[in-house]
């Protein structure tokens, strides 16, 4: 259906910038994610079992869970912004297509946000019920997730399009497509896995206050990352038999760059594995965050595997006009430094 | 056009965007002022060693941040995705054009956050300066977010000389940006000021609440009166279409004014109640109720800046239904269908007129009529007109009138929408070959009786000059033009239509004058019947008839675009005087 391809916009700078900025964001986005459902499934283990430990663990996390949602939220924006410049045609269709779906998302959003909020303040006074509250916002989470998957699937699939012919509503989804549930499910395990780690390593910081509750919380973040990194694994090579072939041959040698990103992915996952046997979180957590970079970048190549055909954004007409950019660099050096700086503000003394 | 359309006839896009947006907007600019507010009575908390007032300021943080950074973030975000679900071609455009103004935007929204959580942790916990400057740097950077955003949806309204040289600034620091950006920044502080009516009427202590809603209100009532120069100022730099919209042109702009004008009046005295009469009389009823028509004095103000903007989405750039003045131009007069990416007919025939018809509503008109709906219901709209006249607004009033853009589309199509507008929503009659004789069986005839001895331009010239009346007297006797030729012998009809058509070739075919009934057909039966013209017109003179056809915009406003060429009035008048004596 390459007629219905819309024609796209120009752009003020070369493309490369966007493809920076963008596989620059993503991956905090995805960290931040993964930080919220690490924290969420964990506070619900936690919160069930009886000892006064387990319950304070989970009083802990319900603290930090609705900021999650905010950075998580947040870091959405910014990809989502430079994937919009970059592949503005396939993204708006795919998300018409799902339009019902798609808005959906927001109310979802705002109710399980509320729902981690009062979890958070409530948490004394709801007592055994708040496992409900929070699991009903984790379910939510999980919901917007498979969302997310089937609208990122569906722009790829422009020959998937026409059956918008026959229902021009905004009730369609990708899911004929047999790639999106290992792919769903590679986000949702493997976040939750790299979630543990947040969970360890917020166990560090509470083991200042709370030395016993915060080696806990280390124990059972490193558990959880250990578990599910395994299960991972299966799924992760599921995901990749189940990609057409000329996508996943990009990774055994058809594309240099593609192959290289996933061999040393690979090493980096033996090593994350080792550091976190060995229970060294700062080292696993480090080496964690290289390694979703890794992945957001061969992501990046099975995109553009699959829409050779119809679009590359080197193809996009430039008509230069520099000083904007100029201008949000020098917005996000402010911005980031101020930011620096109520960090420290904040934080110093907590660590004292 | 160039982009599928999420099809919810019954809904409309619009009312999807509005709702959000009107509640985002109500928050968002809270979360601006509010900031201030925030900072300024800690700083009066501390000033004054009251820890009543620090009590109060901390438990109005907490409220700020439920409010502003989960309802007011998310649907935020909302927005953004209703729009590209709406308007993905608009919403493209401005994306392209001002993605660094976006990304920057971002960047203030990421130090809000991080600002807003530290202010509301670290409150009574950390040194008072550096906690007011942490204050300080949330109310900066939602001020910078309000002025970033300010002047990408200025632009929407006011391109101003960007449409001729595209450029981030100049499309960015637009006529009506810094009207609007003073205006919002005031209205923000009143909201604050609103706001908190209501949480300080959860205070327990008398002293305080009315300590607190006085001076909440001094917030509001200030705000208030400096925003009301802002808002001429703003409506000043109007461009001149949206300005006549704006002041009457559009009903429906007009009664969002009306609405506007008595909520600011009612809000105006109930803070002055609050202020300056009886702070103690504040509760959390009186404090929600204050807060009613500030939301409606927003809502008609954000109603009437995306309605000023009709019929475009981008003013003079690309029209509500996503198609943009250059793809309109292009398009003059050609097949809309063939290149329609999105739809599912490409060609109108005979044969699919309706389902044809039924697409191209969905591609041109169903961005701002939705069938059946609240907003702007085609139903009522079309009742009045049968197929005929249908197919002759479409082809000649449209693209009069100054709030919708032309049709597009072969003469073909506009039967096909008319016959699914007429035909199909109301169940009408619908007669293709009513509209196809008349040109094309005059054509017939004049291939079939004409063609053989000479071209068109000859028989021009002679017709030129001639009333219809005196063509049929002339084809009636052509034999004494020239003795080559016998008289025409087809029927009176067959005159009539060879007639037609040999007027039509003469005068320009967008306005082929018959008589005053189709001239009526064309111009006036999409707005009101028959009756009230004829009842207008009884009395007067044929003259003075055709010469009020001339002003019909003294009438009444909405008429202001309406143009009858001379021919056109004199056939109307004669017609009107026509129907008098019939009708009696
Ligand atoms: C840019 C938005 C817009 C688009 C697109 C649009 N309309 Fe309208 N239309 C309006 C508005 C606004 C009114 C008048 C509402 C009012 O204020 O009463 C109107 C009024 C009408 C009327 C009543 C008569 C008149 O002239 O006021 C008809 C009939 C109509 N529209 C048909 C159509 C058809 C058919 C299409 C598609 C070819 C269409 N409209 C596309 C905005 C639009
Ligand atoms: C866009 C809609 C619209 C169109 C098209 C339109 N009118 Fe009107 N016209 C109005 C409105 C609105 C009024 C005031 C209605 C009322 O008072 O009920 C009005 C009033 C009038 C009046 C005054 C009646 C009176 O008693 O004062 C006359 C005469 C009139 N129109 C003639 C025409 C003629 C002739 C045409 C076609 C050439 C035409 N109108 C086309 C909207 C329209």
């Amino acid at each position: 259906m390459l007629s219905m391809l819309p024609a796209p916009d120009s752009i003020p700078t070369s493309w490369g910038y966007f493809q920076f900025f963008l596989l620059l964001t993503f991956p905090l986005h995805l960290l931040f994610m993964n930080a919220l459902l690490g924290s969420s499934v964990l506070a619900i283990a936690a919160h069930l079992q009886a000892s006064q430990k387990s319950k304070a663990l989970a009083y802990e996390l319900a603290k930090v869970i609705p900021l999650l949602i905010a950075l998580a939220v947040n870091f959405g924006v910014a990809p989502f912004l430079f994937l919009q410049v970059l592949y503005g045609q396939h993204i708006y269709v795919s998300s018409i297509l799902m339009g019902l779906f798609w808005i959906m998302i927001i109310p979802t959003l705002i109710v399980a946000y509320y729902a981690t909020y009062w979890y958070d303040f409530k948490f004394i006074t709801l007592g055994r019920n708040g496992v409900w509250v929070l699991s009903f916002a984790l379910l939510c989470f999980l919901g917007i997730g498979f969302l997310l998957s089937n609208n990122m699937t569906l722009m790829l699939h422009p020959e998937a399009w026409g059956a918008y012919l026959s229902n021009a509503s905004g009730t369609l989804l990708n899911t004929q497509d047999v790639t999106l549930w290992p792919r769903y499910l590679h986000f949702m395990v493997g976040g939750t896995a790299a979630g543990g780690l947040f969970v360890a390593l917020y166990g560090r910081f509470l083991a200042r206050k709370d030395a016993s509750l915060g080696a806990y919380a280390s124990a059972i973040g490193m558990k959880l990352f250990l578990t599910l990194t395994v299960v991972q694994i299966a799924i992760g090579t599921w995901f990749l038999l189940a990609l057409p072939k000329a996508q996943m041959l990009l990774f055994m040698g058809r594309n240099g760059l593609a192959t290289l990103c996933f061999v040393v992915a690979l090493l980096l996952i033996a090593i994350t594995l080792f550091a976190a046997f060995k229970q060294k979180v700062y080292l696993a957590a480090t080496l964690l965050a290289g390694l979703v970079y890794l992945m957001v970048f061969m992501r990046d190549f099975v995109r553009r595997g699959y829409l050779e055909e119809y679009f590359s954004p080197e193809m996009l007409k430039v008509v230069p006009e520099y000083s904007p950019l100029i201008f949000f660099i020098v917005t996000l050096v402010v911005g980031l430094s101020l930011i620096l700086w109520m960090l420290r503000m904040a934080f110093t003394p907590l660590l004292k | 056009m160039n982009y599928p359309v999420w099809y919810l006839p019954e809904t409309g896009g619009g009312i999807l965007i509005a709702v959000i947006a009107v509640v985002h907007v109500f928050i968002s600019h809270f979360a601006v002022g509010g900031g201030l507010y925030l900072v300024l009575t800690e700083r009066k908390g501390l000033k004054e060693n009251d820890a009543g007032i620090l009590a109060f300021t901390k438990g109005h943080a907490k409220f700020f941040m439920l409010v502003t950074m989960v309802f007011g973030g998310i649907t935020g975000v909302g927005i953004w995705f209703i729009i590209s679900l709406v308007q993905p071609a608009a919403t493209s455009m401005l994306i392209h054009t001002f993605v660094y103004g976006w990304a920057s935007e971002w960047v203030w929204f990421l130090v809000e956050i991080v600002a807003l959580i530290i202010y509301f942790y670290t409150f009574g916990k950390m040194d008072n300066r550096t906690h007011q400057m942490i204050g300080w740097i949330y109310f900066a950077a939602a001020w910078l977010s309000l002025f970033l955003i300010n002047g990408i949806i200025d632009f929407m309204l006011t391109p101003g000389a960007w449409v001729d040289s595209q450029g981030f600034w100049i499309g960015f620091f637009n006529p009506s940006f810094w009207p609007s950006l003073f205006f919002r920044s005031f209205f923000s502080f009143m909201l604050a000021g609103l706001y908190a009516f209501l949480t300080s009427a959860f205070l327990k202590d008398p002293r305080l609440k009315a300590n607190m809603t006085r001076y909440s209100g001094k917030w509001a009532l200030i705000s208030l009166l400096l925003m009301l120069p802002c808002g001429y100022w703003y409506l000043s730099v109007l461009p001149e279409p949206a300005r006549m919209l704006v002041e009457g042109q559009s009903p429906t702009i007009q009664i969002a004014g009306q609405y506007g004008l008595y909520a600011l009046i009612i809000t105006f005295v109930l803070v002055l109640l609050l202020t300056v009469v009886r702070p103690a009389l504040n509760n959390k009823l009186i404090a929600v109720l204050t807060m009613i028509p500030a939301f409606i004095l927003l809502g008609s103000f954000e109603w009437t800046r995306e309605a000023a903007r009709r019929p475009y989405v981008l003013n003079q750039i690309m029209y509500s239904n996503g198609v943009t003045i250059a793809q309109a131009d292009a398009l003059q007069g050609q097949s809309f269908l063939a290149p329609a990416k999105w739809a599912s007919i490409h060609e109108a025939t005979n044969q699919n007129l309706t389902l044809a018809g039924a697409e191209i509503f969905k591609f041109q008109c169903y961005a701002c009529h939705t069938i059946g709906g609240i907003n702007n219901d085609i139903l009522p709209k079309t009742a009045s007109m049968d197929f005929p006249a249908m197919t002759g607004y479409l082809l000649n009033v449209i693209h009069k009138r100054p709030y919708m853009p032309p049709f597009l589309g072969n003469k073909l199509e506009a039967m096909a929408l008319a016959a699914y507008l007429v035909g199909d929503l109301h169940d009408k009659e619908v007669d293709p070959a009513l509209i196809t004789a008349s040109t094309d069986m005059g054509q017939k005839l004049y291939n079939d009786n004409c063609v053989g001895c000479h071209g068109i331009d000859i028989i021009q010239d002679w017709a030129a000059e001639l009333t219809l009346v005196e063509i049929i007297a002339g084809l009636e006797s052509l034999s004494e033009l020239n003795e080559m030729m016998t008289d025409f012998s087809g029927t009176l009809q067959e005159k009539q239509l060879l007639a037609g058509y040999l007027k039509s070739v003469v005068t320009p075919p967008s306005s082929p004058v018959i008589d005053g009934k189709s001239v009526y057909d064309q111009n006036c039966v999409g707005c009101h019947g028959k009756d009230i013209i004829v009842a207008w017109a009884a009395g007067q003179t044929e003259s003075a008839v055709s010469a009020s056809l001339a002003k019909l915009g003294l009438l009444n406003p909405m008429m202001a675009g309406l143009s009858l060429n001379d021919q056109e009035r004199l056939a109307m008048a004669a017609w009107l005087s026509a129907e008098q004596t019939g009708g009696k």
